[in-house]
C-alpha cells in the first residue's frame, strides 16, 4: 500500500515538474536590434486569423524577441479591453463609435485608429443555386424578410430563401445591418451563426442559403459568390474582384481596423510598421483580404506621421 | 518539538491529567482551529453567496434596479462613518449626503413601470435585436430554444436512463455490472467541447445527408418488438374473460388484428420519419440527442441509487407473492424510487440545460422563427450559447443594456438550477426517510 | 393475465433494459471511434514531399541533402505543369490564342480572357493547393508556400483540379444534381488540356507519399494559424489551467471534507453548507464563466485581462464541489476502527485525522482529484471570458500569473468552426480532440485503477 502511494506520488511530481522544465525550456533568445518583449491583440472575429497568420509570421520571420498573443471574442471585445487598457491593439472590422471612443478619454485611453487592409464581404449562396447577380434593393428584401421565395429572384423551383447572418457580435453584422438593411429588422427565421466560417460551412449544404461572410472564408468547391450591384443597371461586381475592391467600386467593402492606446511606441510600433508594409500585405492578401487602398495608407501615414 | 514526536512514537507517557491552564489553551487552540475549519468549509458558501451577488449586480441594471448605487451609498457611508472615529465631522456629514443622493439615484432608476415592462419584454418578446439603439430584448424565442433542446435530451434520456438504471441495479449479475460502470463514467468524462466537436464535425454532416434513414434505424428496432409485445399482451388481456374453448382462436385472431393496426402505424411512423428533410445538420435534434447521451451518466447513476436504496425486504416480499421480476419493478421498486427517479430527471434536465459547447457548436444558434416552435429540425439559439456568443460585444466599460441582459439570462439560469437542486435534493431526502420509514 | 404473458412481458422487460445499457455502450463507440481513429491521422499518415520540405524549412527537421534532392527531382515532374499553364497563360496575353488571321491581337486577347479568364483562375488556385506556388509567385505565407503535404488532402485537391462539381437543373420540381464533369472540357483544344492526363497519370511521382509518423505534434508549436505544426502550446495552457485550478481547490476542498465528516453536526447551518455546495455543483458552467470574469477579473481584479490565474481560480470553483464530495466518501470508507483505535491510544482528535484518517483516505481522494484534474482540464465554458487566447506564446511559469494562455478545449472550438481552412484542417482538429479526450480518459483511467485498489483493500 505504502509502495503504490509512494508511486503515485512520485508520478504526480514528476508529471508537473516535467511541464513545468518543458515550459521552461522553450524560450528563445536572438540577437538584433529590434525591440522584444509581448503584447496582446484583441478583437474582431473575422480578423482573428489574420491576426493571428500576422502575429505567427511576424515572431517566426520578422522579430524572434517579440511573443504576441490574440484572440477573437468579437470587435466589441477587443474595443471593451481596448477601453479598460487590457490589450494593446484592438482589431475590429468597424469603426468604433463615438461612445466607445468618450468612454475610453474618460478612462484615460487614447485611441488611434489604423487601417491594415480591407474585407470585402463576399455573399454568397449554395454552389447549385442558379442566381448569379443581386441588386442592394433585393438584397434588403431577402434579409429583412420581405423576399422569402427564390422564385421572386427568378430561381422558379428554389423554394423559401434561408437566410444566414453572421450574429449581433460581429462587425460584420452591424455593417451590414447597418449597410444594406438601413437597421431595419431581420428576416424571421434568420440563421445567426457563430462564426464566418460557419456560414460558408452551412452553404456549402444548404441549397436555399443565402449568406454573407469575409471574402478570405469562401469554400471552393461548395460556395458560389454572387454578384452585387447599387441598382439594376449595375455594375454587377463580385467581392472576388480584388481591383474593384480596393478601388471601393464594390458596395461591401470595409476596411479593417487596429487601435491602440496612445501612441504606439517600441515593439507595437515596429509590429504596425510591419504590418503596413509590403510584406505585411502580402500576409494580408495571402489569408484572403485586400491590402489598404492608397487614400487608408494617406490616413495611416498622417497619424504616424503626426506621431514622430 | 522533535523530542516531543520521539516520544510519541515509542508511546506516550504524559500524565492524563491536565493543568487548568494546559486544558484552557487547549480549548482556545481547538476552538480557533474549528473556526478556521469552517471558515475555510465556508469557502463554497461563500462562492455561492458571490455568484449570485456578483450576477445579480450586473443583471439587476437591465431591469432598472442599479443596485450599485446603494452599493456605493453604502461605501460612502462607511468612509465617512470611519471618518466620524478619526473625528471628522464635516466629512461624515458630506458621506450622509452622498449616501442620500445615491438613495435618490437608486430610487429615480427604480420604477415599477419600467420595470414590469422589462420583465416581460424579456420573457414574452420574441424581438432580440441587441446590436440596435435603443435595443430589443425579447427573449422568449431563446428561452424556447433552451426548452426545447432541454425537452429532447430528457425524452431521450431519462427512458433510456431509467432502464439502464433498472439493467444495473437489478437485471445484470455482478460480474457484468463490474464491466458496466466503465462505460457510464467515460460517458460522463468526455469533455463536452468533444462532444459539441463529435456533433459539429461527424454528426451533423450525416443528419443532414441521411437524417431520415439515420433516424429511421432506432424506429424500426425499438418499434418492431414493442409493437409484437403489445399485440400479444392485448390479445391476452381482451380475450380474458372468453370461453375457455374459444380462448385459443380469439386471442390468436386478436393479437394478429392488433399486429397488423399497430404495424400498420409503425410503417406509417416510419416513413413519415424517413421523409424527414434537414436543411443543416446544425438543429434543435443535433444537439438534444447529444446533450441526451451526456445527461444519461447524471440520470442513470443517480436513479441507480435511487433503487439500491429502495432494499431487499421489499423486493423479496414481491417475488413472495409470486410476482415476475417486471412486476416487481413496475409495480413496488419504482414506486418506491419514484422521488429518487425525479432528482434524476431534474439533475439531468440541469445538466442539459446548462451545458454550453454542445449547444454552440451544434443547434445551428439561429433565433427560432416564431411559426416553427418545436420543430426540431430546426435550428435554434439557447441561452448559453446566446452567452458565450454575444458576451463578445456586449459593451463591458460602460455597462451597456446589452451587457446586463446576458446576465439575466445567467440570473434566469442560475435561479433555474438553484430551484431545481432545491428540489431534486428535497426528493433524496423524501426518498431516504420515506424508505427508513417503512 | 396469462402466466406465459407475464414471462413473456418479463423477459421484454429485461431485454428493454439490457438493450438500453447496449444503447449507452454503442453511444460511446459511436462517440469515441471516429475522434480515435481519425485523432491517428494527425500523428501517422502518407507525408508527401511538400511535408518534408515544410519540415525542414519551419522546424529545420530532416536531412537536407536528401530532401534537396527529392524536391530537385519532384520539381521535375511538376515543371511540365506549371510551365503548361504560364505558357497559356502568355499566349492569351499576346493574344495569340483563338485568333483568326485579320483579328487584332488585342481583341482576341479579350476574347479569350471572357472564355478562359475565369477557369484559368480557378484552375491555377487548385493546381496552387495540389502542387505548390507557381515559379512565378512570390508566397509569403507557409500555407501558400507548399503544396498538399499530406497524401489525403492531395487527393481531395486532386479531385478538384480534375473535376468541376456541376449541378444540373432538369426537373423543375427537384433541387439541382450534383455531378462532376472533367474540368479538362473547359480548355479543350487548347495546350492547358494535356496537363489533365498527365497529372492523372504521374501524382505519385509528383507527391511521392511516404509513410510519416509525427509524434512531435504533441510538442511542436503551430505555424500559419494551427494549418501547420503542433500543439504544444494548447496542451502546456491546458495543463497550468488544471494544475492551477488543483492548487486552489485540493486544499480548500479536503479541508472542507474533513470538517464536514468529523467536526460538524447535524444542525441548520451544515445543512445549508451542504446545500450549498450541491448548487455549486449544478452552477451551469457559462455562469462559472460570466462570474469569474465579472469577480475575479473585473471585480477583485486579479490580473488585468485573461490569465491562467483568473482561468485557474474559475475551474477550481468549478470543481470544488468534486472535490469535497469525492473527499468525504473517501473519509466516510475508512473503517470506524482506525479512528477508534487511535482516539484510545490517547492521540487528539485532529492528530487522529492528520496521521490515521487521512493517509488511510488518501487514496480515495486522489481518486477524487484525479478526476476533477481531468474535468477541469476540459472545460471549455469557464476559460472563455477568463484565460483563452486563441494564439498565445508558449507560456513559462512565471507568467501565469498575468498572462492569458491558449487550451485545447477552446482552441478545438477555435479551429473547428472559426478557421477560414476548416476542411483542410480535419486532421489537426482531430488530433486535438484526440489528445484532449486520452487525456482526460487515461486520467480516469487511472483513477478507476486506484478506487479498484481500494475496494480490493477494503474488503480485505
Amino acid at each position: 500500500m505504502i509502495k503504490m502511494r509512494w508511486v503515485v506520488t512520485g508520478l504526480a511530481v514528476a508529471l508537473i515538474a516535467g511541464v513545468f522544465v518543458l515550459g521552461c525550456g522553450s524560450e528563445t533568445h536572438v540577437d538584433g536590434d529590434t525591440p522584444g518583449g509581448s503584447f496582446s491583440i484583441q478583437g474582431s472575429d473575422t480578423m482573428v486569423n489574420l491576426g493571428q497568420a500576422l502575429a505567427e509570421h511576424y515572431m517566426y520571420e520578422v522579430n524572434a524577441r517579440a511573443a504576441l498573443s490574440v484572440t477573437g471574442g468579437g470587435s466589441g471585445t477587443g474595443i471593451a479591453a481596448l477601453i479598460n487598457d487590457n490589450v494593446d491593439i484592438a482589431q475590429s472590422s468597424r469603426a468604433m463609435r463615438q461612445q466607445e471612443i468618450d468612454n475610453a478619454a474618460a478612462n484615460n485611453v487614447e485611441v488611434y485608429e489604423f487601417i491594415v487592409g480591407q474585407d470585402g464581404i463576399a455573399l454568397a449562396v449554395h454552389q447549385s443555386n442558379p442566381i448569379e447577380r443581386v441588386t442592394a434593393a433585393q438584397l434588403k428584401g431577402i434579409f429583412t424578410g420581405s423576399i422569402t421565395n427564390w422564385a421572386d429572384l427568378g430561381w422558379s423551383e428554389g423554394g423559401n430563401i434561408s437566410v444566414y447572418s453572421r450574429q449581433s457580435n460581429s462587425g460584420t453584422y452591424v455593417f451590414f445591418n447597418e449597410l444594406i438593411m438601413d437597421g431595419e429588422d431581420w428576416a424571421d427565421g434568420t440563421r445567426f451563426m457563430p462564426g464566418s466560417s460557419a456560414i460558408a460551412e452551412a452553404l456549402t449544404t444548404d441549397r436555399q442559403g443565402i449568406g454573407y461572410f469575409g471574402v478570405g472564408y469562401v469554400r471552393t468547391p461548395g460556395n458560389r459568390v454572387l454578384e452585387l450591384a447599387q441598382s439594376e443597371e449595375g455594375p454587377y461586381i463580385s467581392s472576388l474582384e480584388s481591383e474593384k475592391v480596393n478601388s471601393g467600386e464594390y458596395l461591401l467593402a470595409r476596411p479593417l481596423y487596429f487601435y491602440t492606446n496612445g501612441v504606439p511606441t517600441g515593439l507595437v510600433r515596429h509590429y504596425l510598421d510591419w504590418v503596413l508594409s509590403d510584406e505585411g500585405q502580402n500576409v494580408i492578401m495571402s489569408t484572403g483580404f485586400y491590402r489598404v487602398t492608397p487614400e487608408y495608407e494617406e490616413h495611416n501615414r498622417r497619424i504616424l506621421g503626426g506621431l514622430q | 518539538m522533535a523530542e516531543h514526536s520521539a516520544t510519541n512514537r515509542i508511546g506516550r507517557q504524559t500524565n492524563l491529567l491536565l493543568s487548568a491552564r494546559a486544558r484552557l489553551i487547549r480549548r482556545i487552540l481547538g476552538l480557533i482551529g474549528h473556526t478556521i475549519l469552517i471558515l475555510i468549509t465556508s469557502a463554497s458558501a461563500l462562492a455561492v453567496f458571490f455568484i449570485f451577488i456578483y450576477i445579480g449586480k450586473d443583471a439587476l441594471p437591465f431591469f432598472g434596479i442599479h443596485v450599485e448605487y446603494l452599493w456605493d451609498g453604502a461605501a460612502d457611508m462607511l468612509g465617512g462613518a470611519l471618518g466620524l472615529l478619526r473625528g471628522d465631522v464635516t466629512g461624515f456629514r458630506e458621506s450622509l449626503g452622498e449616501f442620500a443622493e445615491a438613495i435618490g439615484r437608486f430610487r429615480d432608476g427604480l420604477s415599477f413601470t419600467y420595470t414590469r415592462g422589462r420583465l416581460t419584454e424579456f420573457f414574452t418578446g420574441i424581438d432580440w435585436y441587441p446590436s440596435r439603439e435603443p435595443g430589443e430584448f425579447g427573449a422568449a424565442s431563446i428561452f424556447v430554444g433552451s426548452a426545447m433542446v432541454t425537452l429532447g435530451a430528457i425524452i431521450f434520456a431519462v427512458p433510456v436512463g431509467v432502464s439502464a438504471a433498472v439493467c444495473l441495479s437489478d437485471v445484470l449479475p455482478f460480474k457484468l455490472r463490474q464491466y458496466t460502470k466503465p462505460i457510464i463514467e467515460v460517458l460522463a468524462a468526455i469533455p463536452s467541447v468533444a462532444y459539441g466537436f463529435f456533433a459539429a464535425v461527424v454528426f451533423g454532416p450525416q443528419l443532414l445527408r441521411r437524417g431520415g434513414t439515420l433516424l429511421e434505424i432506432p424506429v424500426w428496432a425499438l418499434g418492431v418488438p414493442l409493437t409484437v409485445i403489445i399485440s400479444v399482451v392485448l390479445g391476452d388481456l381482451l380475450t380474458s374473460k372468453v370461453d375457455l374453448n374459444k380462448r385459443r382462436v380469439a386471442k390468436t385472431l386478436v393479437t394478429i388484428l392488433a399486429l397488423c393496426m399497430f404495424g400498420a402505424g409503425l410503417w406509417w411512423l416510419g416513413s413519415a420519419i424517413r421523409g424527414l428533410q434537414f436543411n443543416s445538420g446544425q438543429n434543435a435534434l443535433n444537439a438534444s440527442i447529444i446533450l441526451g447521451i451526456m445527461a444519461l451518466p447524471t440520470v442513470v447513476s443517480v436513479s441507480e441509487d435511487a433503487l439500491q436504496a429502495v432494499g431487499r425486504d421489499l423486493r423479496a416480499g414481491s417475488y413472495a407473492l409470486g410476482s415476475t421480476r417486471a412486476e416487481t419493478m413496475m409495480r413496488v421498486v419504482l414506486p418506491a424510487a419514484s422521488s429518487g427517479i425525479c432528482a434524476a430527471v431534474i439533475l439531468g434536465v440541469m445538466r442539459a440545460i446548462g451545458e454550453t459547447m454542445v449547444v454552440w457548436m451544434a443547434s445551428g444558434n439561429a433565433l427560432q422563427p416564431r411559426a416553427d416552435w418545436f420543430n426540431f429540425t430546426l435550428p435554434v439559439r439557447t441561452l448559453t450559447a446566446s452567452i458565450a456568443a454575444d458576451m463578445g460585444e456586449a459593451d463591458q466599460v460602460i455597462g451597456s443594456q446589452r451587457y446586463h441582459v446576458l446576465f439575466a439570462m445567467a440570473l434566469a439560469l442560475l435561479s433555474f438550477c438553484f430551484v431545481c437542486n432545491l428540489i431534486s435534493e428535497w426528493a433524496v431526502h423524501r426518498t431516504r426517510k420515506k424508505l427508513a420509514g417503512e | 393475465m396469462q402466466l406465459e404473458t407475464r414471462k413473456l412481458l418479463d423477459r421484454a422487460f429485461s431485454g428493454l433494459s439490457v438493450i438500453s445499457v447496449l444503447l449507452m455502450a454503442g453511444a460511446l463507440i459511436i462517440i469515441l471511434g471516429p475522434m480515435m481513429i481519425r485523432g491517428l491521422d494527425a500523428f501517422f499518415f502518407r507525408g508527401t514531399t511538400d511535408w518534408r520540405i515544410m519540415m525542414m524549412q519551419e522546424f529545420a527537421r530532416g536531412d537536407i541533402d536528401a530532401v534537396e534532392a527529392e524536391r530537385a527531382a519532384i520539381w521535375e515532374v511538376r515543371r511540365p505543369v506549371f510551365e503548361a499553364i504560364e505558357k497559356f497563360e502568355a499566349e492569351i496575353e499576346e493574344g495569340n490564342v483563338g485568333r483568326e488571321p485579320g483579328v487584332p491581337r488585342a481583341l482576341a486577347r479579350i476574347e479569350a480572357q471572357a472564355q478562359y479568364g475565369r477557369p484559368l483562375r480557378d484552375l491555377k488556385q487548385h493546381v496552387r493547393e495540389l502542387l505548390g506556388p507557381f515559379p512565378s509567385d512570390t508566397p509569403v505565407m507557409p500555407r501558400s508556400k507548399y503544396g498538399a503535404t499530406r497524401w489525403d488532402l492531395a487527393l481531395v485537391h486532386f479531385q478538384n483540379v480534375m473535376y468541376v462539381e456541376k449541378y444540373t437543373h432538369t426537373d423543375p420540381t427537384q433541387m439541382g444534381a450534383l455531378s462532376y464533369e472533367p474540368r479538362s472540357e473547359q480548355f479543350v483544344g487548347t495546350p492547358v488540356e494535356e496537363i489533365f492526363p498527365y497529372i492523372e497519370e504521374n501524382l505519385r511521382a509528383m507527391m511521392n507519399p511516404k509513410f510519416t509518423f509525427y509524434p512531435q505534434f504533441l510538442t511542436d508549436s503551430s505555424r500559419d494559424a494551427n494549418i501547420f505544426g503542433g500543439i504544444w502550446p494548447e496542451i502546456l495552457g491546458t495543463t497550468y489551467l488544471a494544475i492551477g485550478a488543483m492548487v486552489f481547490a485540493v486544499p480548500i476542498g479536503v479541508i472542507a471534507a474533513i470538517y464536514l465528516v468529523e467536526y460538524a453536526g447535524d444542525n441548520r447551518f451544515v445543512r445549508l453548507l451542504r446545500s450549498c455546495v450541491s448548487t455549486l455543483a449544478g452552477v451551469p458552467s457559462i455562469v462559472f464563466g460570466l462570474f469569474g470574469l465579472a469577480f475575479f477579473i473585473n471585480g477583485i481584479g486579479v490580473s488585468t485581462g485573461r490569465s491562467v490565474l483568473a482561468g485557474s481560480l474559475t475551474l477550481a470553483l468549478l470543481v470544488l464541489p468534486v472535490i469535497i464530495r469525492a473527499s468525504e466518501e473517501a473519509i466516510r470508507a475508512v473503517p470506524k476502527s482506525y479512528k477508534e483505535a487511535a482516539l484510545s491510544l490517547g492521540a487528539s482528535k485532529w492528530r487522529t485525522v492528520l496521521t490515521v484518517l487521512l493517509p488511510a483516505a488518501l487514496p480515495g481522494i486522489l481518486t477524487g482529484i484525479i478526476i476533477s484534474l481531468g474535468r477541469a482540464a476540459g472545460e471549455t465554458a469557464p476559460i472563455i471570458f477568463t484565460a483563452a487566447w486563441a494564439l498565445a506564446p508558449t507560456l513559462r511559469p512565471s507568467q501565469v500569473l498575468t498572462e492569458g494562455t491558449r487550451a485545447l478545449p477552446w482552441n478545438i472550438y477555435n479551429i473547428a468552426t472559426e478557421h477560414e481552412r476548416v476542411e483542410f484542417m480535419r486532421h489537426i482538429q482531430f488530433g486535438m480532440v484526440f489528445t484532449l479526450v486520452t487525456l482526460v480518459l487515461s486520467l480516469n483511467a487511472i483513477a478507476l485503477f486506484l478506487r479498484a485498489r481500494i475496494s480490493k483493500r477494503l474488503r480485505g
